[in-house]
């Protein structure tokens, strides 16, 4: 075999982790017309278990057994799993239920015979990231048994990014937009002093600090993509076949 | 006419330029009786351009050719240059030429390639080391000295807990203690570092000072058992007596001038590699024991993490380059940083 077979094996598992959260999503919201509400029933386990699954990435990267930098692979993990555990689980009657619309009830989107309305939502969500994680561990997956990628996924991996990634960052702002209210209320996760750990933490501004510094990042983060997208796409179009990526297993 | 004046000027000083002057006063054969041949060292940059080629004298050192670098682009100074021998098969890296040496002692010829590398802008170990200890001198007793601005939304209480008293001057003295030995007792490797690492340094003490502070010193601080805290503190200062003798024993290790590694010896380290780093964790653990605080124990053991990380290091260089083969002695049994666990 071309590479390192429990890898292929957690890239292929991830693959089909993450399609079976985008099929959910794709059949509960437009097969079968239903709402948010309803997703999350039939999602939360496979989202759940795929999402959090990624912190072996992190131990990847730490062994050495993946040429990630480690500190950059634990951040996006760590977000992800704030997004997921500590925003949407954390307050569902909030985030799996509603919405950021996106300039008000007359603007829909016509898909077929349905009428989407134009808003953030869980679905929103989980169409981003979904979708991006299938294609993502695809390539990691052909890659580890390959050793090349043929250039549609290579073209898959580095363009998905330029729609999904704004739409996946809104949605998850938007998911912190409807929790918060709610966090705050219950003073969630928090702890006051007097205590015997003489230790404070208030969750909420914490969230807040954590949105404050998400932003800057993203606009760097997002032409880093571009320009990477760039040279890895043109040198597969000029050389022969893709494979020639910088960017390394995860 | 004298050709090679120069390279026989920049040799060595007074008597070189005496000898070079005589030469040229006297209408005697004008040969100099010094090694003058220099060679050409090509000087390539990481992507293979070469970027100068210098003449050198092979006896000359790597400090020297430096200085000439710098003549060649100012923007690089010494401190900023990194210079290393081609890599060879199996190696990660060349190796990198040390300022004290000369450049015949790494085979040198004419025509060696030089792989250069830009360090980025350096700044001085003492002057990093100053501000990162001078912060949390200046930070951690704010919260102490002026709670009513750094707590307005809280009652400040009459008097502080003995506890908090005892703890902001034991962290004072800590820190005291560091500002004066960077000055008076380290020695240090390197001269320079990056300068990012200041920030990044500052950062890292600067915050856990603050953060550390802002909950021992805290209006509704809850204090532990007096005698116990006390106690713990008591032992502490211990502990920084043996981290200040680990110290000294450490600056007297090499000679002025010496850049070869040697064995620690005495005190602790005749158990223990890095015996500094174990009373300085030991300090910190008894400190957090004193105070009761979790960000005083998150302190402890981020220091202790990064500690033990450049243990091993040491602790494996000092192993691997004291390996008991061809005279050189044997690195003796010892624990690597904190006995029993490691």
């Amino acid at each position: 075999m071309a590479g390192n077979l429990y890898l292929m094996a957690y890239n292929l598992a991830l693959v089909l982790g993450w399609g079976y959260c985008l099929y959910l999503t794709i059949d509960t919201m437009i097969l079968k017309h239903g709402s948010t509400a309803d997703l999350w029933k039939v999602v939360e386990l496979p989202l759940k278990v795929s999402q959090t699954a990624a912190v072996l990435e992190v131990l990847h990267s730490a062994i050495g057994l993946v040429r990630s930098p480690v500190g950059i692979t634990g951040m996006q993990v760590a977000s992800r799993l704030w997004v997921l555990w500590g925003i949407v689980n954390l307050v569902p009657e909030a985030t799996t239920r509603g919405a950021v619309s996106l300039g008000g009830p007359s603007l829909q989107l016509q898909l077929g015979g349905l009428s989407l309305p134009l808003q953030l939502n869980l679905a929103t969500l989980l169409a981003a990231w979904s979708i991006t994680e299938v294609v993502r561990y695809s390539f990691f997956a052909v890659k580890e048994m390959l050793r090349t990628v043929p250039y549609p996924l290579l073209w898959l991996r580095y363009s998905t990014f330029i729609p999904l990634y704004p739409i996946g960052v809104a949605s998850e702002l938007s998911m912190a937009y409807l929790a918060l209210p709610t966090i705050r209320k219950q003073h969630m996760w928090s702890l006051d002093m007097p205590n015997a750990y003489n230790f404070g933490f208030d969750y909420t501004i914490a969230c807040y600090i954590i949105i404050a510094t998400y932003l800057p990042g993203l606009p760097q983060l997002y032409f880093y993509m571009l320009s990477q997208r760039k040279k890895v796409l043109q040198g597969a179009a000029g050389g022969a076949g893709a494979g020639a990526e910088s960017k390394k297993s995860r | 006419v004298y050709k090679d004046y120069d390279a026989c000027f920049s040799f060595s000083q007074t008597l070189h330029k005496l000898l070079a002057a005589q030469l040229i006063s006297s209408d005697q054969d004008n040969t100099c009786t010094c090694s003058v041949a220099t060679m050409k060292l090509d000087i390539v940059a990481r992507s293979g351009r070469t970027l100068t080629t210098l003449d050198v004298n092979p006896d000359s050192t790597v400090a020297e050719l430096k200085k000439k670098f710098h003549i060649f682009s100012r923007k690089y100074y010494p401190a900023r240059q990194r210079l290393t021998l081609p890599v060879k098969p199996g190696e990660k890296r060349g190796t990198v030429l040390d300022d004290s040496k000369r450049l015949s002692d790494y085979g040198l010829t004419d025509g060696s390639k030089l792989e250069f590398k830009d360090l980025g802008p350096q700044i001085g170990y003492s002057t990093v080391f100053f501000w990162e200890y001078f912060g949390p001198l200046v930070v951690y007793p704010l919260f102490f000295f002026l709670p009513k601005y750094l707590y307005p939304h809280l009652k400040t209480p009459a008097q502080h807990h003995l506890v908090q008293k005892l703890a902001v001057g034991y962290w004072c003295l800590h820190y005291s203690k560091r500002i004066i030995e960077t000055f008076t007792v380290h020695r240090f490797g390197h001269a320079t570092m990056p300068i990012f690492n200041l920030f990044k340094n500052c950062a890292y003490y600067w915050g856990y000072a603050a953060f550390v502070s802002y909950f021992v010193n805290h209006p509704l601080y809850t204090p532990p058992n007096e005698k116990i805290s006390m106690a713990c503190l008591g032992l502490a200062l211990v502990a920084q007596l043996g981290n200040l003798k680990s110290h000294l024993i450490l600056a007297n290790l090499r000679a002025p001038g010496e850049k070869d590694y040697k064995i620690p010896r005495g005190g602790l380290f005749n158990f223990v590699t890095c015996a500094n780093y174990t009373f300085e964790i030991w300090g910190w653990l008894l400190f957090s024991l004193a105070v009761q605080s979790v960000p005083a124990y998150a302190f402890m053991i981020t220091g202790a993490l990064q500690m033990t990380q450049w243990a091993i290091a040491k602790h494996n260089r000092l192993r691997k380059t004291f390996d008991g083969k061809d005279g050189r002695p044997k690195y003796p049994r010892r624990w690597i940083i904190f006995p029993p666990f490691l």
